[in-house]
């Protein structure tokens, strides 16, 4: 679980200051309603279609802990019951709130943690750290088989050009 | 290490990256006693982290900072103006190693382009012959690849594709260098295993940065007393105006004072002038060597922009050096164009981590995460040339805003010039070109991220009213006070800054060495 409680601690400590004490303090938890409207709100907002409940889910848990300020339990409410919308009529429901603090701290807990997520990483195809395995040196750094390979030496003919003359 | 008594007057560094860790290496191991004040931690290769959130919680500047201006940045990352590193080997150890040397013309940028409305276009006090021996020496240095015999680096699958298009589109100035990471091993460092994370330090050490070479080769001289975690808060002079030391915090918040022969500012171009600013007197009213009120003013960032093109196959962009791959054609100052100087196009990688703040921020919903999807199949450069110097865009100190220390905190004030957009776009375009050429199926055009390259606050200038230290780096003001990081560059030019860091660190250094020996200094 550590990288949900990365994802969870950083993203909003990268933009505020965390020397005020106020921002400390914990909201009360949001009720089974708003845990459901808060999946949708994601599913609908960052819509992957190969991306399982899972990666959702921790994000959704990661937002929840963002929410030093306590603006997302009314954020969820305003939005009222998404049941019966389609996902059109959400993100329009989105768009008209999206200035809003509430939609701001689930867009900037979002683009962190569920892109932080491993099982994400690995639908998405990336690797992440190799120097464990003796880097991508010899695990296909150079793989790329559809076009020629390049010349990486400097060019050796006439040298560049740094001044050009202003035409007339 | 040296442990070295408070009340001794040594030269004194403040920070230790690309210009101070060289400052460092090269007066210690000419056998001159020196303290460095390091804000950040000491880290170690051991203690990097190859994940883009974790290493960045890890090493970033992330004390407050507060912006304004038209750059997109203060909407979007309003408290992160900068994306530098509070740590032993300062930037240094975020660096990716783009090691392109400043153009001739580029020294002379008012005389080269003239006077270009709302910009403060100065030459500066020295050309590149006065660099060019520098230049070599900050090269063996580095290590980079292309120069001094030294082999290029192989293609990685970005560069492939990256290099392709160049080559399709008519372009000839492009290769994998000169990168200042190891091809083969060099200078007691490996060669490079193509892991990727050079933005995190690289735990392989096959990449330079002064936490893995000049501070632990200074340390051995046994010359330097190294303090991590020391927040230097102001600078102080005697009844002559000399400077004598440097007060500064430590882990505990506990303050202390240095005694110092000798003063080098290099924390950065938004640190240092906020401590000039934070260190003003009665003989100093508007900030320390700052009798020409330029002190914060010029701040350069360089003008950027990212291209990020999708393919129908694979890439995998994020497989090696991050970025290893230089098209230099339009490195050039053609007024043709519309604009004046030029740019750099460079490989760049981000993980789904970054690219996800990164690519388009604010950006939701399907067309945001279309571009994520597409993250196997793309291929990515970011373009690097030269902004213009403004007057008005400056580092100030907020008056309102105070750190944990009660001190305020810099506010940092920038808008693109007219030249730095009509730069970028044109960059975009020959972005479009190049992906284009090699088949790309879309190029989504990313903003500039908070600034990697901040330059220029402290400018070097022939003349002691048009900027706050000469052609040394010394103050204009003050006899014995030296700014030897990027700040003192007078214009940004097109490369990347640290290749011209180092060179200029080494140069001030030896010239600092021979004042001391004749009893100037
Ligand atoms: C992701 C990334 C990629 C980059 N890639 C390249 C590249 O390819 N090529 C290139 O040329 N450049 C690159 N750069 C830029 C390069 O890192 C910087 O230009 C260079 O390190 C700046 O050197 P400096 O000495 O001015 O400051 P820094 O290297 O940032 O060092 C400043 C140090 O001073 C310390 N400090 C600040 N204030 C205080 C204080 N009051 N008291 C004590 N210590 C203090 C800081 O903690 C820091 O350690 C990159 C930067 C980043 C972030």
């Amino acid at each position: 679980m550590t990288d949900l409680q990365d994802a969870a601690i950083e993203p909003e400590d990268l933009q505020l200051d965390n020397t005020d004490p106020e921002t400390s303090g914990s909201p009360e938890p949001l009720d089974d309603e708003q845990q459901a409207r808060l999946l949708r709100v994601l599913k609908v907002a960052y819509p992957h279609p190969s991306f399982p409940d899972g990666p959702y889910q921790r994000t959704s848990a990661a937002v929840q802990q963002a929410d030093a300020d306590g603006v997302l339990a009314d954020g969820l409410d305003a939005l009222g019951d998404l049941d019966g919308l389609d996902d059109d009529a959400v993100t329009a429901a989105l768009k008209a709130v999206e200035e809003t603090p509430f939609f701001r701290l689930i867009h900037s807990t979002t683009v962190v943690a569920l892109y932080d997520d491993h099982e994400v990483w690995q639908i998405l195809g990336y690797e992440g750290s190799s120097f464990e395995k003796g880097g991508y040196l010899h695990r296909g750094f150079d793989d790329l088989d559809w076009l020629p390979d390049p010349r990486i030496e400097e060019y050796d003919g006439e040298p560049r050009l740094e001044l050009v003359e202003k035409e007339a | 290490m040296a442990s070295i008594a408070h009340d001794d007057p040594v030269v004194v560094i403040i920070g230790s990256g690309a210009g101070g860790g060289t400052m460092a290496y090269e007066l210690t191991r000419n056998g001159v006693p020196c303290v460095v004040l390091e804000a950040g931690r000491f880290l170690t290769p051991d203690d990097y982290e190859n994940d883009e959130w974790a290493a960045f919680g890890q090493m970033a500047w992330l004390d407050m900072r507060t912006t304004s201006g038209t750059w997109r940045v203060a909407k979007d990352f309003p408290n992160l103006p900068a994306w530098i590193v509070k740590a032993v080997g300062g930037s240094t150890t975020h660096w990716s190693g783009a090691t392109p040397r400043i153009m001739a013309h580029e020294f002379k940028a008012r005389t080269t382009y003239g006077a270009v409305d709302g910009a403060n276009l100065l030459d500066w006090p020295i050309t590149l012959d006065d660099l060019a021996p520098w230049y070599d020496k900050a090269e063996q240095a580095i290590g980079s690849t292309h120069r001094h015999g030294r082999p290029a680096l192989p293609a990685n699958n970005n560069y492939k594709v990256f290099a392709n298009g160049a080559e399709r589109v008519g372009y000839k100035y492009y290769a994998t260098g000169p990168y200042g990471t190891n091809a083969e091993p060099y200078d007691g460092r490996p060669a490079s295993i193509q892991d990727g994370f050079n933005f995190q330090g690289d735990k392989n050490t096959s990449k330079w940065s002064t936490a893995v070479r000049e501070i632990p080769r200074a340390l051995k001289t046994g010359k330097l007393d190294l303090r991590p975690e020391c927040h230097a808060v102001r600078i102080t002079h005697d009844s002559t105006g000399k400077v004598d030391g440097v007060e500064y915090l430590d882990a505990a918040g506990s303050l202390h004072k240095q005694a110092a022969r000798v003063v080098c500012v290099a924390g950065n171009s938004i640190e240092s002038p906020r401590l000039l600013l934070m260190s003003a007197s009665s003989l100093h009213p508007d900030g320390l060597a700052n009798s020409s009120g330029q002190v914060g003013r010029n701040y350069m960032r360089h003008m950027t922009g990212s291209a990020y093109a999708r393919f129908d196959q694979p890439v995998r962009m994020y497989r090696g050096e991050t970025m290893a791959g230089i098209i230099a054609d339009e490195a050039k100052h053609d007024p043709n164009r519309g604009f004046a100087g030029g740019y750099y196009m460079e490989t760049l990688s981000l993980g789904p981590a970054f690219l996800a703040s990164f690519i388009e921020p604010g950006e939701w919903g399907r067309s945001f995460t279309e571009k994520m999807d597409a993250f196997l199949n793309t291929a990515g450069m970011w373009i690097v040339g030269e902004d213009m110097p403004q007057e008005s865009n400056r580092i100030t100190l907020d008056d309102e805003v105070k750190d944990a220390h009660g001190l305020p905190v810099p506010h940092v004030h920038f808008d693109d010039h007219p030249n730095d957009v009509a730069m970028r776009e044109h960059g975009y375009a020959a972005a479009d070109a190049i992906y284009g050429a090699v088949g790309s199926t879309g190029v989504h055009h990313t903003p500039p991220y908070p600034s990697t390259h901040n330059l220029g606050t402290c400018r070097m200038s022939e003349k002691p009213e048009d900027g706050v230290v000469d052609k040394w780096g010394k103050a204009h003001d003050v006899p014995n006070l030296f700014v030897s990081d990027g700040s003192v560059m007078t214009t940004g030019a097109a490369a990347n800054p640290t290749l011209t860091i180092v060179a200029l660190a080494m140069r001030q250094a030896d010239h600092i060495l021979q004042e001391m020996s004749t009893g100037q200094l």
